[in-house]
């Protein structure tokens, strides 16, 4: 007991195998890859064509997960945004009814930050648990939608633009995959080197100690709706520019995939646990799934039980939960339990 | 004499009505390693967390280097305090390094510098001597690897004081060797600990001066090398005992109703007990030795790892596997938090004592109301809720009126086996008394009672045996006739150092 | 610290409830528990004297006829609701379900195979949702949105999306047409419905124990309840809720299509919390939520009355189920100070 010795009390990995292997423990993503690998090898044996038409895979997977990355920053901080679906939507009839499409997309993006100010609102400073905040803001929004565009899908003025946007710039890349690659490295770089966004962990892990050790919570938390609304309005105006017309009920099965995206992908819904690339790597298992679907002529509503299972799966077999779920049965034993013979007995076997 | 790094100058706090710290004093300098020890109840958090800031006080103040500070937790970091939690406060899915610079990461224009961050963290672990993979995650770690990780963000901050408390609660015999030694070194480069413990032997060990509370109020300091555990204990415990030797029941314990052998559980290292019919028996200890833990197995309100569990009530010996089973086979539980575990605290009193009742008291699962008014008024007079008014809202109570709708519920369903943890924390004094009666007229009524209490009075009046527990084993067992707070005290803090 | 014995009379007095509760959260609490008593009078009020055409008794019947089917989804996702488990979206799903298993399968084998079909389909909706949230413990909104989806595909697939037509002049039709004098049939089904739940809720173990898991899990757990049942058992009403739902609403049109429920999951919840059922758990009652159906339903008719556009409605809705729960968590929060 030196006083100069330091005891390793720590784990010290060495060499490479140990270190990729304690990388890998590391890793939220389990689940994730173990799904796009299963996806892969299954769509390798069965519909080969998904990866020869990849553009319209890349295009899916894009559509997919561009609403599941911003979600994803809102689920790391311990919340839920169900507004997401709605925001997309009114964001593309916000930009299809200005006769000026630049100033059309800016309104769109607008949009996005105000729904995201006021689900912070509720959240942070009313106080109302966010899964009810943004449902009720997801019928709201949805009425707005409904209103502004007169229940009618409205045209896009500058077709031109909009067909072009639907174009490929480089290779299969269009412009929607190329937002949505800058907007996952720009989320990613978010999360993991800047403080702010690292700090999103902190205030989904444990937001006492977040709070105690002098972080922001409240301003991180309107941070976060406001990337999650002002994403999910992006995903909307690239939509009306792709389709050249804004649909007020559009989105509605977005909601569904980004969850499971993102829930797939490793992140905790109760926060503080998960990446950006795990959402990433579930948009893309959901891409390629529904990709592989359709070309396999599977009708739609098939493709939805599909994705509906998955997401129940998902939500229910998070390792996380599992623990707490597995001991909380144990303890629920019913009856009376089991007699033991009168006769007292020495017995000493553990149960 | 040197102006103390930290001192706490005639501070009073009281919470209600009662003073948790009373006119206590407290001088600390640099390089001291000074321990505030107490019993459950003394005062000791209470006070610390008004150092820290965290804990507004009526009265007195906080001096650093001599100076007054404001109470606040923003003015005590500026200053130099720093309070170690009990790993509580890391972010399990952050990293080792991110986690020891919470709320300060350096940065350049919002980038944080990892490297430099790094560099930070690993000259803090240096310094407290462990070594640890920067780039773990919290959640993967040990027990005693959290606590290090805590104790190096305290220490990252430069500050002047280092306040812990109970640090040693989760570590087995070297890692609190080892935090001994580190607490040691800090001391020696001229940093001021503030060392709160049960552990006399630890104390004992690396302190310099101790301070002990009772009951709120200073009532002894020295220095280490002047005095000797004995008399800390002593002084701990020692107070003018209004033990009502004749209220001390003559027990009849008849045949066993609890068999408890080789339970295992977190937290809970092979125990094995039993409980007459009639019997009280009292499970002693400190914070952290266990027995919640051990009792909660013992129902199956938490799953045990090992052991067996036999009940024997209503003429049958039975197995208890789990919670449901052990409900319905004749065993009550009363929690140790009644607010959280206890209580529905917005229903009714007589919803609440329904809920464990409402199989026997409905028709064919209907809730007949008249039969729950009058259940609930019978057992409320039997427990001397005052104002008896079984509508009322179960949080509109006093901590003792509410402590004993809890008992309520569980009288109702006759049970041959109560656990009972610390039923009088929080308990006006003429509650706990009454509730006492309670309990011993339940013993008398022929149910096997097991109580868990800090409050040693408490343990001594309600006992028949007393088992001590410390770190998750049962130390020593006393009967009523032998046990005395001392004795208890002694088995419960310890007067060596637990045998690795 | 004295004899205790003796200072037990002292304190007898001052066992008397304790708490002090300043005035802005008694009123708080005030407005969460009786502002839809309140609206609900000023609204009628409004409508009859305001709006012309609503203080007609075929308006007035139309209001409740149209009411009922989102009403009885209402009352029964109500104790989903009070469980503290938010809301069950499925219903969507297993209205829709519910009305095409009655007219497809009555049209070709008859109504008793039918309604049994259809409480098949009700009872493994519950389960599941049941066992995920209960068991599972997994978030309920993101549990029933998944099984939405599920149930929708699966109704899609097997329907084919197509619109099924019960027989001119089938007893159902003339059930959904009927009345009991002024009052259509499918307003005395949502009366029985309010009057049976609401006894199940409030008179039953069971529906103590749903009450009681939504005040307090834990202790309710360690009362020798078994939560995972009490879970399944709420999402098993708020599922034979809505599977009346669904007859009702295929006998008021004599025909069933997979898309007829779009809404009924927030215009449900918009229902149970407007009238007083916090969505945070445990406090409420049916009756309740009937007053809220009332109030919503008089208030899509009075904006429909106006000419008030579907989008105005919808925003409405949020917006009141917003400023209801704003109320309801600023009154718990300056309670608890």
């Amino acid at each position: 007991m030196s006083q100069t010795q330091t005891i390793q009390l720590g784990t010290r990995t060495t060499g490479l195998w140990s270190k990729l292997k304690v990388t890998i423990a590391r890793r939220t993503e389990g689940r994730g890859v173990a799904l796009l690998s299963a996806v892969l090898i299954g769509v390798l044996l069965t519909e080969q064509t998904v990866f020869t038409a990849y553009s319209v895979t890349l295009s899916r997977i894009a559509l997919v997960g561009l609403v599941a990355l911003g979600l994803t920053v809102v689920i790391l901080m311990g919340e839920l945004d169900l507004s997401v679906a709605s925001t997309l939507a009114l964001a593309g009839v916000v930009t299809a009814s200005i006769p000026d499409l630049g100033l059309g997309i800016l309104a769109g993006l607008a949009v996005g930050v105000v729904v995201g100010l006021v689900n912070a609102f509720l959240v942070a400073v009313i106080g109302i648990n966010s899964f009810i905040a943004t449902l009720g803001m997801l019928f709201f929004l949805r009425g707005l939608a409904l209103v502004i565009s007169n229940e009618a899908p409205i045209k896009l003025n500058n077709v031109e633009a909009g067909i072009a946007f639907g174009q490929p710039l480089l290779g299969p890349i269009t412009p929607r995959i190329l937002v949505f690659i800058l907007v996952f490295i720009g989320l990613q770089i978010f999360i993991a080197r800047i403080r702010v966004g690292r700090e999103f962990l902190a205030v989904g892990g444990n937001r006492q100690a977040a709070r105690d050790a002098g972080i922001p919570v409240k301003r991180r938390i309107f941070t976060g709706f406001i990337i999650s609304g002002v994403v999910a309005a992006g995903a909307g105006v690239m939509n009306t520019l792709e389709r050249t017309a804004a649909d007020p009920i559009a989105g509605s099965t977005v909601l569904l995939a980004s969850f499971a995206a993102a829930i797939i992908g490793g992140n905790y819904l109760k926060g503080g646990r998960g990446s950006v690339v795990g959402t990433l790597i579930g948009a893309a298992s959901l891409g390629i799934i529904q990709v592989a679907l359709t070309l396999a002529a599977v009708q739609v509503p098939i493709q939805q039980i599909f994705i509906g299972l998955l997401l129940l799966v998902a939500v229910t077999t998070d390792p996380n939960n599992l623990r707490a779920v597995i001991s909380s049965i144990r303890t629920l034993r019913t009856g009376r339990g089991k007699v033991v013979e009168p006769a007292t007995s020495n017995r000493s076997t553990s149960s | 004499m040197s102006t103390p790094v930290i001192e706490a100058r005639n501070v009073v706090k009281a919470f209600g009505g009662a003073k948790a710290v009373d006119d206590v004093s407290v001088a600390v300098e640099a390089g001291d390693i000074h321990a505030v020890v107490g019993e459950n109840g003394a005062g000791k958090s209470t006070l610390m967390r008004i150092l820290s800031g965290i804990e507004t006080l009526d009265s007195g103040a906080v001096l650093v280097d001599g100076r007054v500070i404001e109470n606040s937790a923003k003015a005590s970091l500026e200053a130099g305090i720093s309070l170690v939690h009990q790993e509580l406060s890391l972010i399990p899915e952050m990293t080792v390094a991110e986690n020891i610079l919470l709320g300060s990461f350096p940065t350049t224009a919002g980038v944080t510098r990892k490297a430099e961050m790094k560099r930070i963290a690993a000259e803090t672990l240096k310094e407290i001597g462990v070594d640890v993979d920067l780039d773990e995650r919290i959640s993967r770690l040990s027990v005693a690897l959290r606590q290090f990780v805590e104790i190096a963000r305290a220490v990252a901050r430069k500050p002047k004081v280092l306040i812990l408390d109970e640090p040693t609660a989760s570590l087995t015999p070297a890692e609190t060797d080892y935090l001994l030694n580190m607490l040691k070194r800090l001391a020696d480069q001229g940093l001021a600990i503030i060392y709160i413990s049960h552990r006399i032997p630890e104390v004992f060990r690396i302190c310099n001066k101790v301070t002990v509370l009772r009951d709120g109020q200073r009532v002894f300091v020295s220095e280490i090398a002047k005095t000797k555990p004995d008399q800390v204990i002593n002084e701990m415990v020692g107070r003018e005992l209004q033990l009502d030797l004749q209220s001390r029941r003559d027990a009849n314990p008849g045949e066993v109703v609890l068999s408890a052998k080789g339970i295992k559980a977190p937290g809970v290292s092979d125990v094995s007990l039993e409980v007459r019919a009639g019997e009280i028996v009292g499970l002693g200890g400190l914070v952290g030795a266990g027995r919640t833990e051990l009792v909660r197995a013992i129902i199956g309100a938490d799953n045990r790892t090992a052991g067996r569990v036999i009940l024997n009530s209503q003429g049958k010996k039975r197995v208890i596997s789990g919670y449901m089973s052990a409900i319905r086979a004749g065993v009550a539980y009363v929690p140790e938090e009644r607010r959280v575990d206890g209580l529905a605290m917005t229903m009714a009193v007589f919803e609440n004592i329904y809920l464990p009742n409402r199989r026997e008291l409905g028709a064919a699962g209907i809730m007949r109301s008249g039969k729950m008014l009058s259940f609930a008024l019978e057992l409320a007079n039997k427990v001397g809720l005052r104002p008896p008014q079984v509508k009322l809202e179960a949080g509109q109570y006093s901590g003792g009126n509410q402590q004993k709708i809890v008992i309520a519920k569980w009288l109702g369903r006759r049970p041959s086996f109560v656990v009972l943890d610390e039923p009088t924390r929080g308990v006006d004094v003429g509650a706990k008394a009454e509730i006492h009666k309670l309990v011993k007229e339940l013993a008398d009524q022929g149910t096997a009672v097991l109580v868990v209490s800090s409050d040693l009075p408490e343990l001594l009046e309600l006992a028949d045996v007393i088992h001590v527990m410390r770190d998750g084993k049962i130390t020593g067992t006393l009967a009523a006739s032998e046990a005395d707070e001392k004795s208890v005290m002694s088995l419960a803090a310890g007067e060596k150092l637990v045998e690795a | 610290m004295g004899d205790p014995l003796t200072q037990v009379n002292a304190l007898a007095t001052s066992e008397a409830p304790k708490k002090e509760v300043s005035t802005g959260a008694k009123v708080l609490a005030w407005m969460a528990d009786n502002g839809i008593f309140v609206l609900t009078a000023v609204l009628i009020a409004v409508a009859v004297i305001g709006v012309e055409g609503f203080a007609s008794l075929q308006n007035i019947a139309d209001v409740f006829h149209r009411a009922a089917p989102i009403g009885i989804v209402a009352v029964g996702m109500t104790f989903v609701v009070i469980s503290g488990n938010y809301l069950d979206l499925s219903v969507v799903a297993q209205v829709a379900t519910s009305a095409v298993i009655l007219i497809a399968v009555s049209n070709e084998y008859g109504y008793v195979p039918a309604i049994l079909a259809a409480m098949v389909a009700a009872a493994v909706f519950g389960i599941v949702n049941g066992v995920a949230v209960g068991y599972f413990k997994a978030n309920a909104v993101i549990v029933t949105l998944s099984t939405t989806y599920i149930g929708l595909g699966l109704l899609r697939f097997f329907s084919g999306g197509s619109i099924f037509f019960g027989p001119y002049e089938s007893p159902l039709a003339s059930f959904g047409a009927g009345k009991l004098g002024p009052v259509p049939y499918s307003a005395l089904v949502l009366v029985a419905m309010t009057v049976l739940l609401g006894l199940l809720l409030s008179r039953t173990n069971f529906g103590f124990t749903v009450r009681s898991f939504g005040v307090n899990e834990r202790a309710t757990r360690l009362g020798g309840t078994n939560t995972g049942l009490v879970i399944i058992g709420a999402f098993l009403v708020t599922a034979f809720s809505a599977m009346i739902a669904g007859f009702v609403l295929a006998a008021f049109s004599n025909t069933a299509v997979s898309s007829m429920s779009t809404g009924y999951d927030f215009r449900a919840l918009a229902a149970i919390i407007v009238g007083g059922t916090s969505v945070f758990g445990g406090k409420g009652s049916v009756p309740r939520t009937l007053l809220g159906v009332v109030f919503v339903s008089v208030l899509t008719n009075v904006l429909v009355l106006l000419n008030i556009s579907f989008g105005y409605q919808q925003m409405a809705l949020g917006f009141l189920i917003a400023t209801a729960v704003s109320i309801d968590a600023l009154a718990r929060r300056a309670g608890k100070k």
